[in-house]
């Protein structure tokens, strides 16, 4: 750690991992729903376990990104944070609302707009703590003079998300017209503007770990926040399938969808390229399987499966079947759940006291979440592709379609429960060593060729 | 490539995907009015709307597809049910599924009657929007698969087109997959598939031991002329189960003496007495 404000980042972390955990609490119960009966129906019952877990999702991912980026600016623009207090209330603000959130969603408070569920005071909460992290970032940058690319990416991101998040605090009488613009807040985030985000820590990482030449990489990132663009926009058509809007979003939807793993195959490719190119020159070797797992991962999950199900002519029979919850857990994981976990493994060893190079436990918890999550993408998809032909094709019948795809649920909840060992270990390694911030003059490494310096 | 160029291709290709979707959606604004029947959006259709996210519906069921997958999707469901089965559904979803047989079932909601009319009425808006006609099958809430729940729009492929020459027992059973309320998406003709109506396997059998029976109060005096009551009078005589009627009420829709012709109404009645 080169300055002492970056220490906030560490509580960002330390709130994300306990949100984490939470998440996959309820996504065990509402698994276990699945296979049923659920003796908690009219305590816990699908639809609340359900919202919470999506929601934790949002909002611990979001505390990760502002985490990642309070760490990140000071770095890059080689300067203390502009206000570390602003970034404690912010990091208060931002917890009491996800808190409170989720305990009202038990008791049925909030919009039941997927997704985008949190009551009016809450979401006015989200854009005030956006509001003063935005003001936060930019007043440091500024105060530094020092502006790098991989910076005005992800400050780009970040601004355009908070943007993106207008359309939900309005009112629509008309529901085709809300999900219309639902989806400019969600499909825009995660596949548009969050992309940026991930890009740029994908780049900072990159940067460091393999010490790959700056002006390489930030060139890469401008041809990849251009394809991610090309195709993101337009492509959230394919949300605009089947929902009441003019025909001519189906085949604009089916081919700029097919266009969208186009980015995520030029992150995988820009990560592959940094290493090949420059080698290892960073210790953290834990780090960098997060790193270049986030951009296969992201590349397997958002890219090639959700091409999967994104042409309308077959699309019209996968819609709305868990082939999306297939995509979406895998999609998810990758580009968002990674690149956030490949940041803090990245930044640990400096607040910490650990070996940089990744503690035994740190490998379990990499390989046995991604084979678990690997193993539930099959499960969905299977339980899917059941669902599909009994159900849409041969007619059958939902409540009877579901009991004959049951084995699939319990492989969900095998390899959910898999899934759950590999976040518990990394959790629990990640709280197992003190935090002590104590400032040192590391010297970036510039090594390049294949040189190691581990 | 130079930086430079690379920042001009991501600067420039947002701009015009950005300007491209932007007037795409002052078109679709255009065209939402007819599409959405924004006319019929009525206080009684938004107060539905509202009450859908009240009770937090999207979190297990789907509408135009979206929303979970724990519930069957809703976007037809007035399609497929008239209001009396869906008032009493929403009453206690309990008196119509099994959790022991389906391995879930619906909480009971503690709608109020203005609730769940006006949510009814916001699915009928729902059902009558124009989505590219999706689903392309209709999807039921339960039933075998195959020969339930397929209302056929057109013709399935491979099969022999029903034509004027004929046998009307053939018409019928055209009409039987076709009529709007679709038959299929409640009965079955399998025996002990029973789906939101019973199983009409055997009908014809039944239909004479019902007629034969005391209980009867129906005017039929036999069986095609049961079935044809049972189809335009569907209360006329009550099959048992607080599934299938409240109040001396059947669930069944009303209105096919209107929307089948007389000449229809035969054929479909031929048809479902070669149910023995």
């Amino acid at each position: 750690m080169r300055y002492k404000s970056q220490s906030v980042a560490y509580w960002y972390f330390a709130v994300a991992m306990v949100l984490f955990g939470l998440q996959l609490v309820f996504g065990l119960l509402s698994a276990a729903k699945y296979l049923g009966p659920d003796p908690l129906l009219y305590i816990l019952p699908f639809d609340v376990t359900k919202v919470i877990h999506t929601n934790l999702l949002i909002v611990w991912v979001l505390t990760g990104f502002m985490g990642a980026t309070y760490w990140l600016i000071p770095d890059e623009s080689r300067t203390e944070l502009h206000s570390v207090k602003l970034a404690y209330l912010q990091l208060i603000l931002w917890t009491g609302m996800g808190v409170t959130a989720i305990i009202g969603y038990l008791f049925r408070y909030g919009t039941g707009n997927k997704l985008l569920e949190q009551p009016l005071p809450h979401k006015i909460v989200i854009v005030i703590c956006m509001l003063i992290f935005l003001y936060n970032i930019s007043m440091t940058i500024k105060k530094s003079g020092r502006f790098t690319t991989t910076e005005g990416v992800l400050l780009i991101g970040l601004f355009s998300s908070a943007v993106l998040f207008f359309p939900a605090l309005l009112h629509y009488e008309n529901y085709t017209v809300s999900i219309f613009y639902r989806w400019w807040t969600i499909h825009l985030w995660v596949e548009g503007v969050w992309m940026m985000i991930m890009g740029s820590f994908l780049a900072y990482l990159l940067i460091r770990l393999s010490g790959a030449d700056r002006e390489v990489m930030e060139k890469w990132l401008y041809v990849i926040v251009g394809l991610v663009f090309i195709a993101g926009i337009l492509g959230t058509a394919h949300h605009y399938y089947w929902v009441g809007v003019p025909q001519y979003w189906l085949p604009i939807g089916g081919l700029f969808s097919a266009l969208e793993p186009a980015a995520l195959a030029g992150m995988a490719a820009f990560a592959y390229a940094a290493m090949r190119r420059s080698g290892l020159a960073h210790p953290n070797t834990l780090a960098l399987h997060w790193t270049i797992g986030s951009a296969v991962f992201a590349l397997f999950g958002a890219g090639l499966l959700g091409l999967a199900h994104t042409w309308p002519a077959v699309n019209k029979w996968t819609h709305g079947t868990l082939i999306t919850a297939m995509h979406g857990h895998a999609a998810f994981y990758g580009a968002y759940a990674m690149i956030v976990l490949a940041m803090i493994t990245y930044v640990l060893p400096k607040m910490t006291n650990r070996a940089e190079n990744g503690t035994t436990l740190g490998y379990w918890a990499f390989w046995l979440q991604l084979a678990g999550m690997f193993g539930m993408t099959l499960s969905f998809a299977t339980a899917g592709l059941g669902q599909v032909y009994l159900e849409r094709i041969m007619g059958m019948g939902y409540l009877d379609a579901q009991l004959k795809i049951q084995v699939h649920f319990l492989m969900l909840i095998a390899t959910a429960s898999v899934f759950t060992v590999g976040v518990a270990l990394f959790i629990y390694d990640f709280f197992r060593y003190r935090p002590h911030f104590e400032t040192s003059e590391e010297t970036l490494v510039t090594t390049t060729g294949h040189e190691r310096t581990a | 490539m130079t930086n430079r160029q690379a920042r001009i291709f991501a600067i420039a290709s947002t701009a015009i995907a950005a300007l491209a979707f932007l007037v795409l959606t002052l078109d679709s604004h255009r065209q939402f009015g007819e599409l959405t029947n924004a006319d019929a959006i009525t206080p009684e259709v938004t107060h539905g709307k509202d009450v859908w996210h009240k009770y937090n519906c999207i979190n297990c069921h789907t509408l135009f597809g979206e929303g979970a997958y724990y519930a069957p999707d809703l976007t037809k469901i007035t399609q497929h049910r008239g209001d009396a089965y869906l008032t009493a559904y929403m009453r206690d979803p309990s008196k119509f599924y099994d959790e022991k047989i389906h391995r879930r079932l619906m909480p009971t909601q503690d709608l109020s009657e203005k609730e769940i009319a006006d949510l009814i009425k916001f699915l009928d808006w729902v059902a009558n929007v124009d989505n590219q006609g999706w689903p392309p099958r209709p999807i039921t809430v339960t039933g075998s698969g195959m020969s339930s729940g397929v209302v056929a729009q057109r013709q399935p492929e491979g099969t022999t087109p029903v034509d004027a020459e004929d046998d009307p027992r053939a018409k019928g059973e055209q009409i039987f997959r076709t009529a709007q309320p679709g038959c299929t998406s409640c009965h079955s003709i399998e025996p002990g598939v029973d789906m939101a109506g019973p199983s009409l396997a055997g009908m014809a059998t039944r239909a004479e031991e019902t007629l034969n029976s005391p209980e009867y109060e129906g005017d039929a005096t036999d069986i095609e002329g049961y079935i044809r009551e049972s189809i335009v009078a569907p209360s006329a005589h009550l099959v048992p189960g607080e599934m299938y009627s409240s109040g001396g009420t059947s669930f069944m829709p009303t209105g096919y003496d209107e929307s089948l012709s007389e000449d229809e109404l035969s054929q479909l009645t031929a048809y479902l007495a070669t149910l023995k």
